[in-house]
């Protein structure tokens, strides 16, 4: 047996108990969402079951509101991404193209906000937006998640500025073009694919917030997918474990496909702005 | 760019040319002022008022709240178990990821595999995880017990989240589970970046593998592994969903940690002071924490510049 071959296997045994921990959550997702529902409590538990009950997703989606509550994520996403883009683009373009006071001062800043969590502002928040008139209105989401992802939005569009080179703008101003027109006509769109995963991770923090949406939303019509699964669980004496799970794979799988894959971008912004 | 010496002119240009990056920040600032940093204000003004049995503030009474808050013996329970939960989470996780960063950096079979795998809770939400294992871990019929029954390791279904002992070292658990990702990629970046050559000269030596691991992987992972702990330590003592979803800090309040409790005391008290008070002293844990996770990426930073500065600071 070759030493790489028996490499592998020791490794592979290193690492199944926690890879079994790891597909096990989604083994439970899976299983359930299909199960009839009559075979969820049953006794001795068991994970057999006697039929796929794909119908499961389309009761769970009238029953749970699901639909509304897709379209409540969705604007509070898109909305929150390009505000959050638009705000961070020409300060990630200052940050990585000119020396001025308070840069450093800035990027401490930037790094303090990024550490604060919205559970330790969430009452100040909340009443902030009851100040504002904003309770009860998704639009209070969308600034809050603009603005706790400003700090890694700006860091991951800089770190991707300072990988493009300076001399493609000089040269267009060495042609009498003015900057405004070589922002827009040269530098913007060499940084589309930088701004394109960029967004995509301040989508998925949008998509996964929790806390800031539980205190906000106070009606159910309001609630984003974590608050109207979450509040399919809490404080019900018989839960719908199978339409529970059918709507965590729907709200999740996708999410979760598109992360995996782009996950290695997202060490990026995060060796800027953490890891050096 | 050339700018036109002396004049009214020239200064008034360079004037100009010096606040188009000011002008380019200050959206960005505004927002963030807004957002994260009025609330710590209004956080300090609400803390320092009386409220009414309704929620309202209804006057100055100083240090008030936060006298009561130290007072409140479920205070000091929850603080305490914020530190066993903090310590426990990201003491775990280190001790799993680093083996699993070290087999990871390393080349065999189905590595990519293995990394996705590995990284799978990262790509779900929180909330939705904890959903999953509040459903998993059902004392009947969860497919915990399914599994362990039918592996005849026990005979009788388990109540994990019945009593508060069970639940809160399964939600430790659960929260080692979900810091195992981005601690390992952020070990993993150490990893890669280590210069191979120190172990070429180390099996020359005849170094084994454990003095490797000890005596040069450690050493120079030690930036990443600080980084990792201080980073862990901010996410882990700031996370609600986890706990909330799972058992909203019962029974009996006896998985509460600050987060859960502070919580409660807002949105389902009116408590609004001493929700206050309570933000305020975790705030200012965070400052703590954040400014020496500046410090440490400032000396990683100047250590970048002058490598020959690290040999004076091990001591």
């Amino acid at each position: 047996m070759n030493t790489k071959l028996r490499k592998s296997i020791f490794y592979w045994v290193l690492l199944l108990p926690l890879a079994v921990v790891n597909i096990f959550p989604f083994a439970v997702m899976f299983v359930t969402a299909v199960r009839p529902r009559d075979e969820l409590f049953v006794y001795p538990p068991t994970w057999g079951f006697s039929e796929f009950r794909w119908e499961n997703f389309s009761e769970m989606w009238v029953k749970t509101n699901f639909g509304g509550a897709l379209m409540n994520s969705l604007y509070v996403s898109i909305t929150a991404t390009a505000l959050a883009l638009l705000l961070a683009i020409p300060s990630a373009y200052a940050m990585s193209r000119y020396r001025f006071a308070g840069k450093g001062a800035y990027r401490i800043f930037l790094l303090m906000t990024q550490m604060m969590s919205p559970i330790v502002l969430v009452l100040g928040l909340f009443r902030l937006m009851m100040t504002l008139g904003l309770v009860n209105d998704l639009n209070s989401l969308v600034i809050t998640y603009a603005a706790f992802n400003l700090a890694f939005t700006i860091w991951m569009l800089q770190s991707y500025f300072n990988s493009i080179p300076r001399d493609l703008e000089e040269a267009a101003w060495m042609d009498g073009a003015s900057h405004l027109t070589s922002l827009v006509r040269i530098f913007l769109p060499l940084a589309v694919p930088a701004m394109v995963v960029t967004a995509i991770f301040t989508f998925i923090n949008s998509w996964n917030e929790f806390v800031l949406a539980l205190t906000m939303m106070r009606s159910s019509n309001d609630f984003t997918l974590p608050v109207q699964i979450y509040a399919q669980v809490a404080g019900r004496y018989q839960v719908e474990w199978h339409h529970v799970m059918a709507g965590t794979v729907l709200a999740t799988v996708p999410v979760a496909i598109v992360f995996s894959w782009l996950q290695r971008y997202l060490i990026r912004g995060m060796a800027l702005g953490a890891v050096k | 760019m050339t700018a036109p010496k002396a004049g009214a002119w020239g200064k008034m240009a360079n004037r100009i040319q010096k606040s188009v990056p000011m002008l380019m920040i200050l959206p960005s600032l505004l927002l963030a002022v807004l957002i994260i940093g009025y609330p710590i204000l209004d956080l300090a003004w609400t803390s320092s008022q009386e409220v009414s049995r309704f929620g309202k503030l209804i006057g100055f009474i100083g240090w008030g709240n936060f006298a009561e808050v130290f007072a409140d013996p479920l205070f000091w329970e929850s603080l305490s178990r914020t530190g066993i939960w903090t310590l426990a989470v990201v003491a775990g996780t280190l001790v799993i990821s680093m083996p699993v960063a070290m087999i990871l950096n390393d080349d065999f079979y189905g590595r990519g595999v293995a990394r996705v795998i590995v990284m799978l809770p990262w790509a779900i939400s929180l909330t939705m995880t904890a959903v999953v294992w509040r459903w998993a871990l059902n004392g009947r019929s969860g497919l915990l017990n399914a599994t362990l029954m039918q592996a005849g390791i026990i005979d009788q279904p388990i109540e994990w989240l019945a009593t508060a002992g069970t639940a809160f070292i399964v939600e430790i658990l659960v929260g080692i589970l979900v810091s195992i990702p981005f601690t390992t990629t952020i070990l993993l970046g150490g990893l890669s970046s280590m210069p191979q050559d120190a172990y070429e000269a180390a099996v020359v030596d005849g170094a084994t593998g454990w003095h490797q691991f000890r005596y040069i992987t450690l050493p120079l992972m030690k930036p990443f592994i600080n980084i990792a702990i201080v980073l862990n330590v901010i996410y882990v003592f700031n996370s609600l969903p986890i706990i909330w979803v799972m058992t909203e800090g019962g029974p009996a309040n006896g998985t509460d940690i600050l987060v859960t409790y502070l919580y409660k005391l807002a949105f389902r008290f009116g408590q609004l002071g001493k929700a206050a008070a309570i933000s305020l002293v975790m705030f200012g844990v965070l400052l703590i924490f954040t400014i020496l996770y500046v410090a440490l990426i400032s000396r990683n930073d100047a250590d970048d510049a002058a490598p020959e500065a690290e040999v004076d600071d091990e001591h």
